[in-house]
């Protein structure tokens, strides 16, 4: 969906590149975490993505064309933008605001007001509340997703996300990133994110790239970067709670011993976990019932056993 | 100190001359708005040269007005009368208009141009759907200015010519007639007044609402 091939930017006055011969490309509904230290230029390749930077070298590719070969304005239209600052229209209400684009694609009325409804509620705000008022009335939260929805409002199949939920406070924060995955399912996007939050990464990461003054360190899935971190930057990017975080994107029944019957010495029926659930909830469920070993469930039906022994040796391999 | 009662006894006069200031005055700006607020949007795009302009906005803006007009009275096909008090008041309104179109283009925040560019507007769809609505508190101020200062100037042009209420002033001073130099002034004041009242009225029509907690108007909500 979208490929940079070798795309290099060195901006005037600059000593070393911002950008150095990075090349990645981003499958179809993805969504794909560019993540770095600030100055790290994963911004400007961003940027780089709707054309609001120029590459000095190597070629970008949206859907296959050449975006060098498109007008700019154009493409910009066809890719949904969020950026930290928001960026909202101040003279203009929240209705007009998310109208932006379907109005510079000449949509006619009722239809964007009717799709400026929908988005309103599908991001989780009062369109009748919220649409005739303008943004310096709504809370930073709020804003945030009037950002969400006017990037949605023609439905481009591709977004740039620049720190979207940076601006907010940690609970606001944590509540727009699930909101947004929930949305996600449903839109299908695809999506190229910006933060330097290795944990939002982590969080909201199909696919991770790392980068280091400009220039690209690591791709892979977040676990795969976890469980194999290229070098000693990605790991002290990572933190010192890796094994916890891999734990987080473990299904217990990766690492269940499977079985169809009770054993004994489990705790009751509290202490249960579902295969889909990470590693981490059972291993809360163990620390709270102050238990060994826990039963795994499919549904209503015992399939296997986790124990603190199976945690610690998982944990063991891959990250020691 | 009696000026109410020169102003009765002098109706028809003071009239006339009221009359003669305020068309100045109006005319004046329809013209400086026109000509300096396009100049200040074509100007605002390139820095460098909206410094420069500004900069021979503000050195003429230092000439003193009674040599401005005599200067100009002496160019041929200008002499006496309007032409030439237009074409001066014009050149006056030049600086503070121009600093205000261009002050408030600047001002705009960078995060919301950036977010139009990136949403896929056209360089002059940013300048008249962004950049121009939310310069207009900035470039009104420096409407409302204009208004003022050139309300105050307007009575220097009866040296060339014009029979406004700059007149008054002018024979009071000679004559050594308080009260018709304050009764001169106070009408003066109170066309500038006026003018200035009418000017925030059209700036409340035409600025959004949502501008207006940036002015003081308090966060509603």
């Amino acid at each position: 969906m979208i490929r940079l091939d070798h795309i290099t930017k060195t901006f005037p006055d600059a000593v070393r590149p911002a950008v150095d011969q990075v090349s990645f490309h981003v499958n179809k509904g993805n969504i794909c975490i560019l993540v770095g230290p600030s100055g790290c230029g994963k911004t400007t390749i961003l940027r780089m993505i709707n054309r609001l930077e120029e590459p000095d070298g190597g070629d970008v590719l949206v859907d296959g064309r050449n975006v060098r070969e498109m007008d700019p304005s154009a493409l910009r239209r066809t890719i949904g933008y969020v950026i930290q600052q928001i960026g909202l229209l101040p003279h203009r209400t929240i209705e007009q605001n998310v109208a932006l684009v379907p109005e510079l694609l000449k949509w006619p009325r009722g239809k964007i007001r009717e799709r400026t409804m929908d988005l309103l509620a599908m991001v989780g705000l009062e369109p009748g509340e919220v649409g005739h008022k303008y943004p310096h009335q709504l809370s930073g939260g709020q804003m945030q997703r009037v950002g969400v929805a006017r990037a949605l409002a023609a439905d481009p199949p591709i977004m740039l996300m620049d720190e979207p939920f940076g601006a907010v406070d940690p609970i606001v924060r944590v509540r727009l990133q699930d909101e947004f995955l929930r949305l996600q399912q449903t839109v299908k996007k695809t999506i190229c994110f910006v933060t330097h939050d290795i944990n939002e990464a982590i969080k909201m990461g199909d696919f991770l790239v790392i980068l280091k003054q400009g220039r690209l360190v690591q791709t892979g899935s977040p676990l795969e970067i976890l469980t194999r971190p290229a070098d000693d930057f990605v790991l002290s990017l990572l933190g010192d709670d890796r094994g916890v975080k891999i734990l987080d994107l473990t299904r217990s029944e990766s690492l269940m011993t499977p079985t169809d019957t009770l054993p004994e010495g489990l705790c009751g029926n509290g202490c249960r976990v579902q295969t889909v659930q990470p590693v981490k909830i059972a291993l809360e469920m163990m620390m709270k019932n102050n238990a060994d070993q826990i039963g795994v469930w499919r549904g209503d039906e015992i399939v296997g056993r986790l124990s603190w022994n199976d945690i610690k040796t998982h944990v063991n391999r891959v990250s020691g | 100190m009696n000026f109410p009662g020169f102003i009765l006894d002098n109706t028809a006069l003071v009239f006339e001359y009221t009359i003669n200031h305020i068309s100045l005055v109006v005319t004046v700006l329809l013209f400086s708005l026109a000509l300096w607020i396009t100049a200040g949007l074509l100007v605002s795009c390139y820095d460098r040269l909206s410094g420069a302009v500004i900069g021979l906005g503000s050195i003429v803006f230092c000439i003193p007005s009674i040599s401005l007009f005599g200067f100009f009275m002496t160019v041929p096909g200008l002499g006496l009368g309007r032409r030439t008090a237009v074409l001066v008041l014009v050149i006056y309104a030049m600086m503070p208009l121009v600093r205000s179109v261009v002050m408030g283009i600047r001002s705009v925040d960078k995060a919301v141009v950036d977010a139009g560019r990136g949403m896929g507007m056209k360089p002059l769809q940013i300048l008249f759907k962004i950049q121009v609505p939310m310069a207009w508190p900035a470039v009104f101020a420096g409407i409302r200015v204009t208004v003022v200062l050139i309300t105050g100037i307007a009575t220097m042009a009866t040296f060339i010519g014009e029979r406004n209420l700059g007149r008054l002033i002018h024979q009071g001073i000679t004559r050594g007639d308080a009260d018709m130099i304050i009764a001169g002034a106070v009408v003066v004041s109170l066309i500038a007044l006026l003018l200035d009242y009418i000017m925030g009225r059209i700036e409340k029509k035409i600025t959004s609402p949502g501008l207006r907690f940036q002015s003081g108007g308090g966060a509603g909500g």
